[in-house]
């Protein structure tokens, strides 16, 4: 090409003077990575503003964040079951007002549907609806007289609470709504019986007392 | 949606609705419109738990809804009002000081709860506004409604969107969600109601809280099983009337800056004239007759016409151009220019970041770019008057950082580098979105590090509340000095010091963000008003 001084020169395309570097000058390194994360500065940050307003904005903004945790637009996660309940958290949840939207407003598919129970488990009290919502202690309580007078055999009434009402909430938190209640009242039963350390079939045959207990044994004697 | 912006609004809604409402607020906000379903399983979350999260954003205006064609319902967040979240407590703090603390308190309940009705506002107001009065006095409903009227009146709360009234509803099968529409002159209708009645404490020992029943109108009282009569009709905030008020600030705190206090009170009654008959993105106010203007300057300030008149030739002929001359019927027409208001603040927003950033000298290349709009290297060296050589260096420094950029001018149509002009200018367009994204990233920085400051050091703060829940009932229950001070104990003296400096930091960190907010909304402000001129 017309201009072109000769093969292996070095030549710039265009007047270097235009860019400002002289010809012959050493030119600035060619950068090989991304800027460095924190880069240094030069010069400091100027302070911030201070004042009343100033001040009575950071309260506002302080105390909005606390207020809004309360608030029952705060959805919470439904925690995951640990493996050992503890006794103080029952006692340290908040309770929050229930919200209920204008349906008129919303969507017709938003509305949780209540899907109709199965006959006889239809006086069983179980939480729908709305993702996890707090154990409401009457029903908990009506519950544990009906579990017992089917003769599960004997737990603890707190153990029983924790665990329903816990399990309940992992439910809601999983399943889809299709599921029927009566499927997650069986299933409950069933936790129960593997979760606790007492042999359900143990004290029912008083028969075969001596016979079952080898079969049924499943932990060890000390 | 710029990652920043994402990343931002993923932080606003986890601090405000928790991690489930964020995850479908952030999945919507980038995905666009979706249907429920299609939303459940991209997320991977129970139907239940999206429907609970999309109620609560469409309640706090976050999320609306569309019927489309074969009766799909789609949901399509609202990027930039989620981002609105962060300067929530500027709007409070705005109500508080034009209509004090019931003001205040209506609109955060307002925000708070996204939108509500008359009644329940006034109600949840007196009843806030109670708990904070002496014993025996209680707060008149009447006083709130009174306020909450002249919120309306000045448009910084309006109506939302209305459900169509359905005459008949055998024609087919309701459609599976509302279509709200609003009428102009509707938006800021009070319902005629009457609410009789006093806030109430929480404390039953309050006898008297509720007033005389009224015959005709059910009286507001704790039975929420009455007839609501404003039922349907729902309040929320108006952000943009507030919007207009913090860029009129803006305008009159520039003007007292640059001029004096008299220029920027004469600014403030021309821009107070033209509140309501100004729409909200016009370029510049109504124009204003001088007369008009002296008769309207607050009681208080005695200047004559003459001096008027003056300051008003004054600020015309002023090369920043927030005051234009528009004619002379009336003693000279005046009118203010907010969209070159805006600009020249964003500039100077711009000019100020240069300056911190790289220093004076390149601020002074910088303003001379800006001001003589093209220029080549060597005529920046010549002007700026500063050595080659670092010269050369700022200005590469502010390229490389998208302050400055470089337009081309080809002499031949081959575009041939050595027969091209490279000029240096400044668009300010561009460098004020560059600079507003940067601006997201610093307050998702600075969340980010407050939250981690405090996880940090959650054992301790847990401690401390601990302790301090048990000296306040220790307190209750008269306990002595002595035992009052072993509690206090519990915390050590090097606990204490963490804790003074957790609690220093976390004010630093939030302040921070309250001020870069306010940059945010100068330079949205600036790109807005630009981009309706376009």
């Amino acid at each position: 090409m017309a201009g072109n001084k000769g093969r292996g020169r070095a030549a710039y395309t265009f007047n270097i003077e235009a860019v400002g570097f002289s010809r012959g000058e050493k030119l600035p390194d060619v950068v090989l990575k991304p800027p460095p994360l924190f880069p240094d500065t030069d010069y400091k940050p100027v302070p911030l503003k201070t004042g009343e307003s100033e001040d009575y904005v950071l309260a506002l903004k302080q105390e909005l964040r606390e207020t809004v945790k309360r608030m029952p637009y705060f959805v919470e996660t439904p925690e995951e079951k640990q493996d050992i309940e503890r006794y103080s958290k029952r006692y340290m949840k908040v309770y929050k007002e229930e919200w209920i939207p204008d349906w008129r407003r919303l969507p017709r598919e938003l509305m949780p549907r209540k899907k109709c129970r199965k006959g006889p488990r239809s006086k069983k009290a179980t939480d729908t609806g709305k993702g996890p919502s707090l154990t409401n202690p009457a029903d908990v309580l009506k519950k544990i007289e009906e579990l017992e007078k089917k003769g599960d055999g004997e737990k603890s009434d707190e153990e029983n609470e924790e665990k329903e009402g816990s399990k309940e909430k992992s439910k809601e938190g999983d399943d889809d709504e299709e599921d029927d209640a009566a499927e997650q009242e069986e299933y409950d039963e069933e936790e129960q019986e593997e979760e606790n350390d007492y042999i359900n079939s143990y004290f029912e045959d008083g028969d075969d007392f001596g016979a079952d207990s080898d079969d049924n044994m499943d932990e060890a004697t000390y | 949606m710029t990652q920043a912006e994402i990343k931002l609004c993923s932080l606003l809604l986890q601090e405000h609705f928790g991690e489930i409402v964020e995850k479908i607020g952030v999945h919507l906000i980038r995905t666009g419109g979706q249907p429920l379903r299609v939303i459940a399983h991209d997320t991977g979350t129970s139907l239940d738990q999206v429907k609970k999260a999309l109620c609560v954003l469409i309640q706090h205006n976050l999320v609306i809804h569309q019927v489309h064609k074969r009766g799909v319902v789609e949901y399509e967040a609202q990027c930039s009002r989620v981002l609105r979240m962060l300067r929530y407590p500027r709007y409070i703090y705005t109500a508080k000081t034009l209509y004090s603390d019931t003001g205040e308190l209506i609109v955060e309940e307002l925000l708070l709860n996204g939108k509500m009705t008359m009644s329940a506002v006034v109600k949840k107001v007196a009843d806030r506004l109670t708990e904070t009065m002496e014993d025996g006095k209680t707060m008149d409903y009447a006083e709130v409604s009174n306020t909450f009227v002249r919120l309306v009146d000045t448009h910084f709360v309006q109506r939302c969107p209305l459900v169509p009234a359905t005459e008949n509803s055998d024609t087919g099968p309701p459609p599976p969600a509302p279509t709200l529409v609003i009428n102009e002159k509707d938006m800021y209708l009070v319902p005629k109601l009457s609410l009789i009645g006093k806030g109430k404490r929480r404390r039953s020992s309050d006898e008297d809280a509720t007033g005389e029943p009224k015959a005709k109108r059910p009286k507001q009282t704790t039975d929420n099983k009455e007839p609501i009569p404003d039922d349907g009709i729902y309040w929320q905030a108006n952000l943009d009337r507030f919007h207009q008020h913090f860029r009129d600030q803006a305008i009159v705190s520039a003007v007292a800056n640059r001029m004096d206090q008299t220029s920027s009170e004469i600014v403030r009654t021309m821009l107070r004239m033209s509140e309501v008959t100004t729409p909200s993105g016009a370029p510049f106010t109504q124009p204003l007759s001088s007369n008009e203007i002296f008769r309207s300057l607050p009681v208080g300030y005695n200047i004559s016409k003459q001096v008027l008149d003056q300051y008003l030739t004054l600020l015309a002929d002023d090369p920043l151009e927030f005051v234009g001359k528009s004619g002379d019927s009336g003693g000279g027409m005046y009118v203010i220019n907010l969209h070159k208001a805006l600009g020249s603040l964003a500039t100077a927003t711009l000019e100020s970041v240069v300056q911190e950033r790289f220093g004076s000298r390149c601020a002074r290349i910088f303003r001379l770019v800006l001001q003589k709009k093209h220029l080549e290297q060597k005529q920046v060296e010549d002007f700026a008057m500063i050595p080659a050589k670092e010269a050369k260096d700022m200005l590469y420094k502010m390229l490389s950082e998208n302050f400055i950029s470089l337009q081309e001018i080809p002499k031949t149509p081959d575009h041939a580098p050595s027969r091209t002009f490279y000029l240096y200018t400044v668009s300010i367009l561009s460098a004020a979105r560059m600079l507003l994204h940067r601006c997201y990233k610093s307050v998702a920085n600075l969340i980010e590090r407050r939250q981690f400051e405090t996880k940090e050091n959650k054992r301790l703060l847990e401690k401390s509340q601990r302790v301090e829940a048990i000296i306040a009932s220790m307190q209750a229950t008269g306990a002595e000095e002595a035992q009052l001070q072993e509690i206090e104990e519990m915390i050590t003296a090097p606990e204490r010091q963490q804790l003074e400096t957790l609690k220093r930091n976390v004010n630093k960190l939030d302040a921070c963000e309250i001020q870069v907010d306010e940059t945010i909304f100068l330079l949205e402000s600036y790109i807005e008003s630009t981009m309706k001129r376009q």
